[in-house]
């Protein structure tokens, strides 16, 4: 043990660290990807500061190859003093961060390419996905909050960027306010777990909390929801979203809406059943509960906005709501975790897919009201392809990557004896049809009206994004075999 | 040659070709919805050559999909799912004649229309409950596309409904057949297994739960009273061909799906609700056939019978799946079923082809506007004549010995419901003759006596569907050897 043991001991497990370090190469990617890329941001002048882009884009998809690579040559193990776990859960988050930060990358450079501090913006993108992954991959109390205040941090940052922008900077600091709140009550109750405990380690927490007082277990547990329920956007800890995700550059507001998301969901599933083991406290049931309310408020909230970015964050509400029914069946089904697993890689691709035909449509109409989308399909038959393969994916319809996903969380909740969650899911599932049609409709349906801006000429990054979500959307669910074997296989270490 | 998927794929890549064509109108697109009709029609021809009508399911073709979930492309056929398909294709041949929306077909129309042929044809032909699945969802997209762009004035507002209700509709479907996949053992999409090994035998609360979920999305599509609502916007606002597949197809998957799911998988717990189902049937012919006879918009008119004689098809199958039913009688009923859902597509398809006809020539439908048709177009005004018995089931058309069937069925189980349910044809007649009088005979007014009568492309498009519909009337036994409920029950 590192505390109170000899200089002997402590050179051991210093020497067993170094070894271990090899499963930490997806994290190393991302570090270094990071550190590099502040100095070239120092030292390119303004108008390269897209090499630093590029440079991050590729550390990031250099990320998701060792995440693969760590999983087919290491195996799973928790290394650093169980502190760090690097299994079938967290290699596949990494490897999703990695391919979907970088297309977030492509998606921020025609936004941001030749604003001042452009480079800096990547460098911050990159500490943000690393925070992300190490989120994913925590064991450890401790770990854990310090890869949320990392996370909360980065973010907050992307999330400013416009500076000039009163817009921006209220989402900011609203965020910010909010974040910091959220990470210092998750912080809290981190304590009181290692006050219950005496340790920071999450396994040992679990064995502890088992026997411990249930009021303390309780308020302790709600504590520590509130900051990974912050991060997932969960209700009631969700306020923050559609302003942040307005008020901020719209790629920002993809990477918002996915990464942080589907990390937070990803440290929910690790770490509720870590510490609560054998559904202490019955935080199935909570999470279930939480999980109807999300997404019935998300999707609620969801139907009058005009602003289609609004729509998004409110959507994305929902979908978290989705992807928290993996959740809820960890303890009462095996089909839980690979439900949750699958559903967010799908849940990647049509976000981003939603999001990069809103940020097309932006920036040539310089809007994203409903209008903006108006008769979108005689002008640019692809985006609006996309936009509908998108939308009808999100609303869960077959054959596309929602549908499956849809499918598999329905199966687990079904199979976790929570068939009520399912019927509230469904229910939810009718009512996103309005507002996802809302926006499909005049898009398909309707002439565009003649007073128009010309065309902009599309960007070449955000096509290609356009085009690998779109097609990742469809294929994903045409196609599910290969990714439901991954998602089987993405086991949690416990 | 798997020729089962031969006739879904092939509409299926035509679909995906139309996306590719160039933007300027051309007559490509139509010729591509008719080649790939024909070579669906061909592929289901050889299909009841190869059919062996002394058994049930066969002739299946398997192909690896998603094995982890045991989820396959499963294809095969029965007697009803081939005579559906042939339907379906013959509607599809004679919508596409007709045309919808602009003419030429537009690269956008035909796409929607060969997905929605590939969907509807894989929906019946599936013998997987994923595929089932997904080709009923795929349909309702084609079809929400098909009303929203190409339909009447308030296309927008009925695309919607028809969405939504379809969607309401098709959800407790998943979770009914996510049910049926976690309760199997092993674990299996395999609709052919389901049905053989039935794992919810037996009528408990689970199976009860089951069944309720399957019924109500069958029922909404079917569509059974009190879930009818979203029918008559729908089929009125749609273009006319989307009224003829609406109609004639489309509500068939309802009827289609309370036979092959709640009846052949579930049929313990159909036993307990036989009679609620027919109740629900018999309220579906009386009420259709009453509002029918309130309307005066032909189009109206004809959804509405569309109700009355789905109600029909219900009762019958409802008869069927009670207990105490003889067996000859359970046979005759759900014989008559199929060949109902047959003789309606065919007849309620030449209806709406002739309410789209009247529609383009005089501007309205209205049967209050509309008076001796019969002068300036004689043809026509024939052709409604003969539809108008057909639907009204009149002996030797093909409606008569579909619902003298299930009435036969029926009485040995329901009487009471057999003999309520024989006022709807009398109701029904009346409202048919009414209509006829209305709108034929009498005075010519001065704006419709130049209208011209049937064109080639609008007697391409009916002649199929009556010579279909008289010719199984005349001679039913060419469906009945087909479906032949015996051999698959």
């Amino acid at each position: 043990m590192p505390n109170g043991g000899t200089l002997e001991q402590a050179k051991q497990v210093e020497e067993m660290m170094l070894k271990e370090l090899a499963w930490l190469w997806p994290v190393g990617a991302l570090t270094l990807g990071a550190i590099v890329a502040v100095i070239l941001a120092m030292a390119a002048p303004r108008h390269r500061q897209g090499l630093v882009g590029l440079w991050v884009a590729l550390a990031h998809l250099a990320a998701a190859g060792l995440a693969v690579w760590v999983w087919l040559d290491r195996g799973f193990m928790a290394v650093m003093e169980q502190t760090v776990v690097v299994d079938g859960l967290s290699l596949t988050l990494a490897a999703l961060i990695g391919v979907a930060g970088a297309l977030c990358v492509a998606l921020a450079r025609p936004s941001i390419g030749g604003t001042d501090r452009e480079g800096e913006f990547y460098a911050v993108l990159t500490f943000a996905s690393l925070a992300a992954v190490l989120l994913g991959m925590a064991a450890d109390a401790a770990l854990l909050g310090l890869a949320i205040g990392a996370l909360g941090l980065a973010t907050f940052v992307m999330t400013g960027y416009l500076r000039g922008s009163p817009g921006s900077n209220e989402a900011s600091i609203k965020y910010y306010i909010f974040g910091t709140v959220s990470g210092a009550v998750m912080l809290y109750g981190l304590s009181w777990w290692f006050g219950l405990a005496g340790t920071t380690n999450l396994r040992e927490i679990g064995k502890a909390l088992a026997d411990a007082p249930l009021a303390a277990v309780v308020a302790s547990s709600a504590l520590v929801l509130f900051g990974l329920g912050y991060k997932a956007a969960l209700v009631p800890f969700h306020f923050w979203t559609p302003d942040a995700y307005d008020g901020a550059p719209l790629p920002v507001a993809a990477y918002l809406s996915v990464l942080p998301k589907l990390a937070g969901l990803v440290a929910l599933a690790r770490v509720l059943p870590m510490a609560l083991p054998d559904d202490t406290a019955g935080w199935s049931t909570a999470v279930a509960a939480l999980a109807a309310a999300t997404m019935t408020l998300g999707n609620l909230a969801a139907l009058p906005q005009r602003n289609v970015v609004r729509l998004l964050a409110y959507s994305s509400i929902a979908q978290s709501g989705y992807l928290l029914m993996g959740v809820a069946a960890l303890e009462g089904s095996d089909q839980g975790l690979p439900a949750l697993v699958y559903y967010a890689i799908a849940y990647a691709a049509m976000n981003l897919a939603a999001f990069a035909v809103v940020l097309a449509v932006q920036r040539e109409r310089g809007s994203v009201d409903l209008d903006a989308f108006r008769g979108l399909g005689r002008r640019h038959p692809w985006w609006t392809a996309t936009l509908v393969v998108a939308f009808l994916s999100l609303l869960g319809l077959p054959p596309l990557a929602g549908f499956v996903g849809k499918l598999e969380v329905f199966l687990a909740a079904i199979d976790a004896d929570q068939a009520w969650l399912a019927v509230i899911a469904v229910l939810n599932t009718v009512v996103s049809l309005y507002y996802y049609l809302r926006v499909i409709a005049p898009a398909v349906l309707e002439s565009p009206s003649a007073t128009e801006a010309s065309p902009a000429r599309p960007h070449g990054a955000l096509t290609a994004v356009l085009g690998i979500a779109g097609v990742a959307t469809v294929a994903f669910g045409v196609a599910a075999e290969p990714l439901l074997r991954l998602a089987e296989r993405a086991t949690a270490l416990t | 040659m798997p020729w089962l998927t031969v006739s879904i794929v092939v509409p299926l890549l035509l679909a995906g070709v139309t996306a590719l064509l160039p933007a300027r109108p051309s007559r490509v697109p139509h010729a591509l919805v008719l080649a790939a009709t024909a070579v669906s029609a061909v592929a289901l021809a050889v299909t009841w050559i190869r059919f062996d009508s002394a058994r049930g399911m066969q002739l299946i073709e398997e192909a690896t999909w998603i094995p982890s979930l045991d989820v396959a492309w499963r294809v095969g056929v029965d007697g009803m799912s081939l005579a559906l398909a042939l339907l379906t294709v013959v509607l599809f041949g004679a919508s596409a004649a007709y045309g919808v929306g602009p003419r030429p077909l537009t690269r956008a129309a035909a796409g929607m229309l060969l997905l929605l042929e590939a969907a509807t044809l894989a929906f019946f032909l599936a013998e997987d409950f994923l595929l089932f699945y997904v080709a009923f969802d795929v349909t309702l997209v084609a079809m929400y596309f098909l009303i929203a762009l190409w339909g009447e004035e308030q296309r927008r507002y009925a695309a919607l409904k028809f969405f939504l209700y379809t969607l309401i509709g098709s959800l407790p479907v998943l979770l009914g057949i996510i049910a049926l996949f976690l309760q199997s053992e092993p674990q299996t999409f395999d609709m052919t297994r389901l049905a053989t090994e039935q794992p919810f035998a037996g009528a408990g609360l689970g199976a009860s739960l089951v069944f309720l979920a399957f019924f109500v999305g069958f029922a909404i599509k079917a569509p059974v009273v009190p879930f009818h609502t979203w029918l008559p916007a729908a089929h009125v606002e749609a273009p006319t061909a989307g009224s003829v597949l609406l109609a004639g197809v489309l509500l068939k998957m309802g009827t289609y799906g309370l036979v092959r799911v709640n009846l052949q998988m579930l049929p313990d717990a159909f036993a307990e609700y036989a009679l609620p189902v027919a109740l629900l049937g018999l309220l579906s012919v009386i009420y259709g056939a009453l509002v029918a006879m309130a309307q005066s918009d032909l189009k109206r008119l004809v959804a509405y019978t569309s109700v009355n004689h789905m109600g029909y098809v219900v009762i019958g199958v409802a008869a069927a799946a009670a207990t105490g039913i003889s067996a000859r009688a359970r046979e005759l009923a759900i014989d008559g079923a199929v060949l109902q859902m047959i003789a309606h597509g065919f007849v309620t398809a030449t209806l709406f082809f002739i309410a789209g006809f009247i529609k383009e020539r005089a501007g309205t439908r209205d049967l209050g506007r509309l008076s001796g048709l019969l002068r300036p177009m004689p043809w026509y005004s024939s052709l409604v004549a003969l539809a108008f018995f057909a639907s009204l089931g009149l002996p030797g058309l093909a409606q008569f010995p579909a619902e003298l069937q299930i009435f036969l069925g029926t009485f040995d189980v329901f009487p009471a419901v057999a003999a309520v349910a024989v006022v709807g044809i009398v109701i029904t007649a009346a409202l048919f003759l009414l209509a006829l009088q209305r709108a034929f005979m009498g005075d010519t007014p001065e704006p419709l006596r130049g209208l011209p009568d049937l064109h080639a492309r609008e007697i391409v498009a009916v002649a199929p569907l009556v010579t279909l519909f008289v010719v199984l009337g005349l001679y039913p036994r060419l469906a009945l050897d087909l479906i032949d409920a015996a051999s698959w029950l």
